[in-house]
């Protein structure tokens, strides 16, 4: 068609963004032209737009998402920081894996969330329960995941760095973490949803400020263009999370993007 | 003289869970001359590839010992360096960074063994390819890697395990002669491990023939033939002799079953 000429990633850009921007035309087409307009069920996009102005130019916005960010970055770092160690660690020693497994599979399977009402209570509503909230849901991604990808460690490997006088130490970060690597990546990509998913329920009981609360309160208070754009920032968070994480891949393992292009 | 290498009866079994106990070798002995080339055939699964293992020092066998140089083999150590056949090579490292693996993880400073590891990238032929992965090579290529990497911690002794099984008919020709030109020039013990009858006549001193399993020595062979050996060579009424010696001892030990 019309692309010859372009990158493949123009192309890609060109397309997914006028996907984007048709989806929201032809949602504004059809409430205004088609459906009768009831805005105490559904909004559209030019109120929306309205919204996001309210909030940017009241400094709402700003401050919700200070307000749900901090917990999430320290909730994500410490499910980074504990999943890792603790995942490659069982994936390497079978008996640290078979005495964990219980705990770990029970909440892994469980809801997590039936959690909330009492870290909340334990904790506060503040920075430390959402945080613990956040971390709790994050940090199994990391610890699963990390296990299965020790467990895929070609042994190959192991022996050649054995035999060239390798210590634990250097098969841990020589050969075991960087096979891990790709499984890590996917892992991550899971907890940036269920870390959202933290923050929202976490923001759900007794909160007064952040993006969570700021949607449950839009909602409650029939203001449906607020709620959808504190929606559509929580996917925009997710989205710059994911893209941030698929540009690290490429910039610490270059080895493997090549490989998969 | 007293050999390089030398083992008394070795015995390794292997209990696999839930199958039967596997002798993978019983009273298997060797000995290596210093400087010399000696390869090992026999059947699939005769435990040539576990008594590299055993002298690599990454099993240890239930019964017996092996000393080199007088010393008693309790782990890896720097003069035994191994040559794998599915090469081995870490994905996420370059050419240059899997070769000086082995000077890394002894610590050696970086200034102190980049100039080596570039030498030996050049001695297997690879100038250009440093900053390549693994998955950018062809298989002989890595295969020269594996090898530049063996090099790299200067060992005495060089254990190949089939290294050239995974490679087409002329490279594999090719990495032969290659690996003779090398061994000539840095007079390295070399024990190869091949499936190959006409691989271990051209490149060995002599070539052990190994019976089934459990795997011990059934025949040691002298290669008495001339070096520097060309590919000529491998055409000569002499050349085949030996191949029909080696068949002739070997085939028994194929047709045999348990």
């Amino acid at each position: 068609m019309g692309f010859k000429g372009l990158s493949e990633s123009s192309v890609r850009f060109l397309l997914g963004a006028g996907a984007v921007a048709g989806f929201f035309l032809v949602w504004e087409f059809l409430l205004t032209y088609v459906f009768v307009f009831n805005p105490f069920f559904i909004t559209k996009p030019s109120l929306m737009w309205g919204a996001t102005g309210d909030l940017i130019l009241s400094g709402e916005l700003w401050k919700d998402i200070y307000v749900s960010g901090t917990p999430f970055v320290f909730g994500f770092a410490a499910a980074v920081v504990i999943g890792i160690p603790v995942g490659v660690v069982m994936g390497w020693r079978r008996r640290v894996a078979f005495t964990l497994d219980p705990f770990l599979t029970a909440l892994y399977a469980s809801p997590l969330v039936a959690l909330a009402p009492l870290l909340i209570v334990m904790f506060g509503v503040g920075v430390k329960g959402k945080t613990i909230l956040i971390f709790l849901l994050a940090v199994f991604p990391f610890i699963f995941n990390a296990f299965a990808g020790v467990r895929s460690v070609d042994n190959l490997l192991i022996n050649v760095v054995r035999s060239l006088g390798g210590k634990e130490r250097d098969l841990y970060f020589k050969v075991i973490l960087p096979s891990t690597l790709p499984y890590l990546v996917a892992g991550a990509r899971i907890a940036i949803g269920r870390g959202i998913v933290g923050i929202i329920v976490g923001e759900f009981y007794a909160a007064s400020e952040g993006i969570g609360h700021a949607l449950i309160w839009f909602g409650d208070m029939y203001q449906l263009a607020h709620m959808f754009v504190c929606i559509l920032v929580l996917m925009i968070i997710a989205v710059i999370f994911t893209q941030g994480l698929r540009k690290a891949e490429l910039a610490i393992a270059p080895w493997r993007t090549q490989e998969t292009r | 003289m007293e050999p390089y290498i030398r083992s008394t009866d070795i015995t390794l079994t292997f209990t696999p869970k839930n199958r039967d106990a596997v002798t993978a070798l019983k009273d298997f002995r060797i000995e290596l001359n210093s400087g010399e080339f000696v390869s090992i055939v026999g059947p699939s699964g005769c435990g040539k590839s576990t008594f590299l293992n055993v002298l690599l020092g990454l099993l240890k066998p239930d019964k017996g010992e092996m000393e080199i140089g007088g010393k008693k083999i309790t782990g890896p150590g720097v003069e035994r360096a191994m040559v794998f056949q599915e090469f081995g090579l870490l994905p996420w490292r370059t050419v240059l960074a899997n070769v000086e693996l082995g000077p890394e993880l002894k610590g050696e400073s970086v200034a102190s063994r980049r100039p080596r590891a570039q030498e030996l990238i050049n001695l297997v032929g690879l100038t250009g390819f440093e900053g390549h992965f693994p998955h950018e090579l062809s298989g002989g290529m890595k295969q020269r890697v594996g090898l530049a990497r063996a090099l790299a911690t200067d060992p005495e002794v060089l254990l190949m395990d089939e290294p050239f099984a995974a490679l087409d008919a002329q490279t594999r020709d090719l990495m032969q002669a290659e690996l003779l030109q090398i061994w000539d020039k840095h007079k390295k013990t070399v024990l190869f491990v091949t499936h190959s009858i006409e691989e271990a006549a051209y490149l060995s001193d002599r070539v052990i023939v190994m019976t089934k399993r459990p795997g011990r020595t059934k025949r040691i062979i002298k290669i008495n033939l001339p070096r520097p050996r060309g590919y000529e060579m491998r055409l000569s009424p002499e050349f085949n002799d030996i191949k029909l010696d080696i068949w002739n001892n070997l085939k028994d030990e194929l047709n045999a079953r348990e």
